[in-house]
């Protein structure tokens, strides 16, 4: 998986999170470009995409994340290190 | 010497002069001398209590940092994480117990936040450690916010230095705003206030009411005012310090509340507390988020002290928290399919948030929990001012009224915040324009100091946020 390809995938899980059906992520997008995405439902957007993937995220890289664009290149990093 | 105070005002143009004279390479030792002398002002023992927090503190965050020993960076992490919260708890606990007062150094619970978010962010991997122990020293005592915060992380301040950008006049500006807001609002409310926390069970109705609704506009203008004159004062020294404040009583809902009030503290917490909390609990779904927002908000009440008021005010707004993000989908869905009550629900919102945060409020601010009990319990009942000692008219109703008046220009004001266009305007304005404007704030920082230096009784006023 390219972090091209996850940034595409995330961007459905957090429409359905979010119920945004017309939101469109980039890579430099942050909580503070989308509406609702505040600390109480940071964590739902992670253990959707967590359920997505079929991968698990540590609270030390939750917190170094800056930009959705960061997201996706470590959920592409997962992804394909998973057997 | 608080901010507010006489001696304050002769010092700060004094320091403001020299720190524009020295060399740029010496501002940041200018700025930890003037910030340890401001806090040996107040208590030696305060500064000597700082100064081993934080070179503990710097040397445990360098062994926290060590990518080399990923076992002995945790060890350093935890241990020196338990004994600045021991630190902060000791003092917390022996105020509010009833025997063998201990006071806690001015600025504990700021300071020992700041130094925690320091260690964890160096452990995390977001930020590394310190080079320079007077850079990191200066960050943790920088005396505009030692008192009363904002609390602002580290990382922020030491990527401001050596600090380059002094904005003398927008400082100043700021400055006035602030103290307009303490002398003009706050304190103008305060007689109010404080005359019903202090006769609760001899009062009912409508003096109840008073205190009810006017304890935290007093508390907005007073706290505000304090974040403003750090802000403003940051600014003159080349610092930009984080908000704390985002118009809060237009929120419109409880969550939405709590994104605006005290926004350091919360901002702190959410990443903190709230954040490592959410991921440990969820597996376990609604109740990890229940389990995890009352931690968190039980946190921002103990945060203000171990008292049954501040653990209730806490716990009060942990509720509505968990009643707020349990709903809000069907809420959402609820006016989306009826887009004509929208306004509707946009009033109600502000109105229910106001009250359930001005309820908590009482709790807050009561002397005791059954003071507030009493408070809320006879709000509504009769119209007799008071049974004895005094009236409500005896305090004037001048100051009540002024206060007042002074709140509505105060949002006013923040809607339309007339200090941005005056931003704007002042690089085109003509050079008279400009030294106008610049005179008639400093003319208007001597005349607030020497208000309050001449008030009633000749006091210092004081903050209600300089007590945490």
């Amino acid at each position: 998986m390219t972090p091209a390809q996850a940034l595409q995938a995330l961007t459905e899980v957090f429409r359905t999170v979010l119920d945004q059906t017309t939101l469109v992520l980039r890579e430099n997008t942050t909580a503070d470009d989308v509406e609702n995405w505040d600390s109480l439902n940071h964590i739902d957007l992670i253990v959707a995409v967590e359920k997505k993937f079929k991968i698990k995220f540590t609270t030390r890289e939750i917190t170094t994340l800056k930009t959705v664009g960061d997201l996706a290149d470590l959920t592409a990093k997962k992804v394909n290190a998973a057997p | 010497m608080t901010f507010t105070s006489f001696k304050f005002l002769l010092i700060l143009p004094i320091l403001v002069a020299l720190y524009h004279v020295v060399p740029q390479r010496c501002r940041v030792l200018f700025l930890l001398i003037a910030s340890y002398a401001y806090l040996a002002s107040f208590s030696l023992k305060a500064a000597v209590a700082l100064a081993v927090a934080t070179i503990f503190t710097f040397l445990a965050a360098k062994a926290a940092g060590n990518q080399a020993s990923p076992q002995r960076a945790y060890f350093a992490f935890l241990c020196s994480i338990a004994i600045l919260t021991l630190y902060l708890c000791i003092f917390k606990l022996a105020a509010a117990l009833p025997f063998g007062k201990l006071a806690a150094p001015l600025g504990l619970s700021y300071y020992t936040f700041k130094l925690m978010s320091y260690v964890i962010d160096v452990y995390w991997g977001k930020i590394k450690p310190a080079a320079s122990f007077t850079d990191f020293a200066t960050a943790i005592a920088f005396f505009p916010q030692i008192a009363a915060g904002p609390i602002q992380r580290p990382a922020d301040f030491l990527a401001q230095l050596p600090p380059s950008r002094i904005a003398i006049w927008m400082g100043l500006s700021r400055m006035v705003w602030g103290l307009a807001k303490k002398l003009l609002i706050a304190d103008n409310l305060a007689p109010t206030v404080n005359f019903v926390f202090a006769h609760t069970h001899t009062l009912n109705g409508p003096s109840l009411l008073a205190g009810f609704y006017l304890f935290p506009l007093q508390m907005y203008a007073d706290f505000s005012a304090l974040t403003d004159i750090a802000l403003g004062m940051g600014l003159m020294f080349g610092i930009v310090g984080p908000e704390n404040f985002n118009r809060p009583f237009t929120a419109s809902s409880i969550s939405d509340f709590w994104r605006r009030w005290h926004m350091s503290l919360t901002n702190w917490l959410a990443d903190y507390v709230f954040t490592p909390l959410r991921m440990a609990t969820r597996s376990a779904g609604t109740a990890g988020l229940a389990l995890s927002i009352t931690l968190n908000m039980l946190g921002v009440g103990l945060w203000h002290g171990f008292t049954w008021g501040y653990f209730i005010f806490g716990a009060l707004n942990a509720a509505y928290l968990v009643a707020d993000v349990l709903t809000t989908r069907q809420r959402a869905a609820f006016f989306k399919a009826r887009p004509n009550l929208n306004w509707l629900g946009n009033w109600m919102g502000q109105l229910l948030t106001l009250h359930l945060f001005f309820i908590a409020m009482v709790f807050f601010r009561a002397h005791t929990v059954a003071d507030a009990a009493w408070l809320l319990s006879h709000l509504g009942i009769g119209c007799r001012a008071l049974a004895s000692s005094g009236t409500l008219a005896s305090i004037g109703s001048s100051t009540l009224f002024l206060g007042l008046a002074g709140y509505a220009l105060l949002e006013l004001a923040e809607r339309y915040r007339p200090d941005q266009w005056w931003a704007r305007l002042e690089p085109s304005a003509p050079v008279w324009a400009q030294w106008t404007i610049r005179c008639t704030l400093g003319t208007c920082v001597v005349v607030a100091f020497f208000l309050i230096t001449v008030r009633p009784g000749g006091q210092e006023t004081s903050f209600l946020y300089q007590v945490f």
